[in-house]
């Protein structure tokens, strides 16, 4: 019995070392760089699971969230003109070469949207796992976050939604824009509080007020 | 396929649930297997003479981390969307060091605990009880420890990421230190031996 | 090492089968966990579960004051349209069925208190209380326990973990000496 268990623990130690020897070679983060599994990235595009709505980011950025990075591939003169804080400036012709790094979750923005889409299909060509997507861009992000529209008729409950938006709004450098001027002139993009946001990630303006907001609430980790 | 399944949307909240409960089961079962529902097994680590606790919990780490490891080298797996506890270091050192006076005061550490209450051990049910009265007095002093429990913060931080070393080598590193000590534990344990006449 | 089930058990005592070879146990422990990582992509936990449920408590017991503690309030925010409907509550009732089944397998159900042959029924229980306390301060002020910082971090090289597990040790090995009488 006890031999047989010497043998047993024996075995188990040599395909432990054997298993940890080769491990010194490999990067749990490169996967397997060749294959592409369009059945795969055709599904991950159908259930819109790589998308980040422009609230869900601003929230992330007001909690001072550094589990992922946010790139902006914009040229930089753009990029020089307005980004959304905490973001990165790779422009798209340089993501090939920049090599960010696979383990972490990449959210990719652009002026529009296509963009972004694109560059999202060649990271995942290289086999990059956690790549998400601004969903409706720079644009989306200033009509949602910096200038959101007070809504028409609005009940006291939308009142207070909208007051909460509009302190994020505020937070940005931004701030909410009238129904009816917004029928007009569109997004006010040159508008005098467009801001150049520096990089280092803010605090919340008001304790707690914003951090409410979103239902779906980072769940506890651990134990 | 690609793993994390729930993360790539393979089932929903509801069905994670009944996962969650066959996976508990998985683990609880283990845990009584192994010992880990007597106080005195697990308190027999700290006395040098029974460290079998401890090659199990080195035996899970090590067999857990060469799974997650070659599952995302293999592609299998995307080590990017596992869920990584924020490292907030001054409280974590302290959170330990309190966490292994209670272990050796209590004979237990929460999940063990459940399992020895519910195998019958009364002193694992007052433990249970000691466990939600540490919780409550916890939550009730946050507003003042909040300062402390965000301090040291440096986010999603590996090991191969503080030390500057490839996640390979430290997959090899921790191998070995597990076996050398796996070998070691058989000295120690016939070093520290109670005479039997006190057992 | 087995201890002796007292009278009020009543069962005819048959023999508990001795536990499993602790290597085997291990790599049987760390395939639950790896499980857990591939199908959730998150690791094992316990703490958390029982945090839920003393929140869901002082929620029911006084539901401004539980609202108003950022500690409770996230725990109540957790769940899926209830405070008790998480991932881990569910994985710590799974924890008490697998706990009794391979328990009753093996023969190990017996009411009785683990302690040393030198310490009283009452000083085991009151020190058990006081353990736990600490451990359940200790748990949360880590943001985990044994199983969600030290096995479930360990396995995936969380930095945070492994400082918390050598912690974990000092502070175990530091006070064996002074509770030495309460286990042999």
């Amino acid at each position: 019995m006890r031999r047989m268990h010497w043998t047993l623990n024996r075995a188990l130690a040599a395909a432990a070392l054997l298993l940890g020897v080769a491990a010194i070679a490999g990067d749990p983060y490169r996967g397997s760089t060749v294959r592409i599994d369009t059945q795969e990235l055709a599904t991950i595009v159908s259930t819109e699971v790589d998308h980040v709505t422009p609230r869900e980011l601003a929230d992330w950025i007001i909690q001072g969230r550094t589990d992922y990075r946010l790139i902006d591939l914009s040229p930089a003169p753009d990029f020089a003109g307005y980004h959304i804080p905490t973001a990165e400036n790779v422009p798209i012709a340089l993501l090939p070469q920049v090599g960010l790094a696979r383990d972490e979750r990449i959210v990719l923005y652009s002026e529009g949207g296509i963009h972004s889409a694109q560059a999202w299909f060649l990271l995942k060509a290289q086999r990059y796992p956690g790549v998400y997507i601004l969903l409706g861009g720079l644009e989306a992000w200033k009509d949602e976050v910096l200038h959101p529209v007070a809504p028409a008729a609005a009940t006291p409950r939308e009142d207070a939604a909208f007051e909460r938006d509009a302190q994020v709004a505020r937070f940005f450098g931004g701030g909410p824009r009238a129904t009816t001027a917004a029928a007009d002139a569109g997004a006010p993009l040159g508008s005098p509080a467009a801001p150049t946001a520096g990089i280092a990630p803010p605090r919340p303006p008001v304790a707690g007020s914003p951090a409410g907001s979103p239902a779906k609430k980072k769940r506890k980790e651990g134990c | 396929m690609n793993a994390p399944f729930y993360k790539f949307g393979a089932f929903g909240d509801e069905a994670s649930l009944v996962i969650a409960f066959v996976i508990g089961t998985g683990f609880g079962f283990f845990l009584e297997r192994s010992g880990f529902g007597s106080a005195r097994k697990l308190t027999a680590q700290f006395y040098l003479d029974d460290l079998a606790v401890f090659k199990v919990m080195f035996t899970a780490i090590v067999t857990a981390m060469l799974g997650v490891f070659y599952l995302s080298w293999l592609g299998i797996m995307d080590l990017a969307l596992v869920d990584l506890v924020t490292t907030n270091l001054w409280p974590q050192l302290v959170g330990g060091l309190v966490l292994g006076f209670g272990f050796v005061v209590g004979g237990y550490c929460p999940g063990t605990s459940l399992v020895a209450a519910v195998t019958g051990r009364i002193d694992g049910m007052v433990f249970v009880l000691g466990v939600l009265a540490g919780i409550f007095a916890f939550g009730e002093a946050f507003p003042l420890v909040k300062g402390f429990y965000e301090s040291g913060d440096f986010g999603r931080l590996t090991l191969p990421q503080a030390l500057h070393l490839p996640y390979g080598l430290v997959v090899f590193l921790v191998v070995v230190m597990a076996v050398g000590a796996f070998m070691g534990s058989g000295w120690v344990e016939r070093r520290f031996a109670r005479p039997a006449a006190e057992r | 090492m087995s201890t002796v089930p007292d009278a009020a058990a009543g069962a005819p005592a048959r023999v508990a089968a001795p536990y499993m070879n602790p290597y085997l146990g291990g790599v049987g422990l760390g395939l639950v966990l790896l499980a857990a990582y591939v199908a959730m992509g998150r690791g094992l936990g316990a703490s958390g579960a029982v945090t839920s449920f003393v929140s869901w408590v002082v929620s029911l017991v006084a539901p401004g004051h539980a609202a108003a503690n950022g500690f409770f309030a996230e725990y109540l925010e957790g769940g899926l349209g209830h405070p008790l409907k998480t991932w881990l509550v569910f994985e710590v009732l799974g924890v008490l069925a697998g706990g009794f089944i391979s328990g009753a397998l093996a023969n190990r159900l017996s009411r009785t208190v683990e302690k040393g042959p030198r310490i009283s029924v009452a000083g085991r229980l009151g020190f058990a209380f006081a353990g736990g306390a600490l451990m359940g301060i200790g748990a949360k002020l880590a943001r985990g326990c044994t199983s969600g910082q030290a096995l479930s971090g360990g396995a995936v090289l969380n930095a945070g973990s492994w400082a918390f597990m050598i912690m974990v040790f000092a502070g175990a090995y530091a006070l064996a000496g002074l509770m030495r009488r309460q286990w042999r």
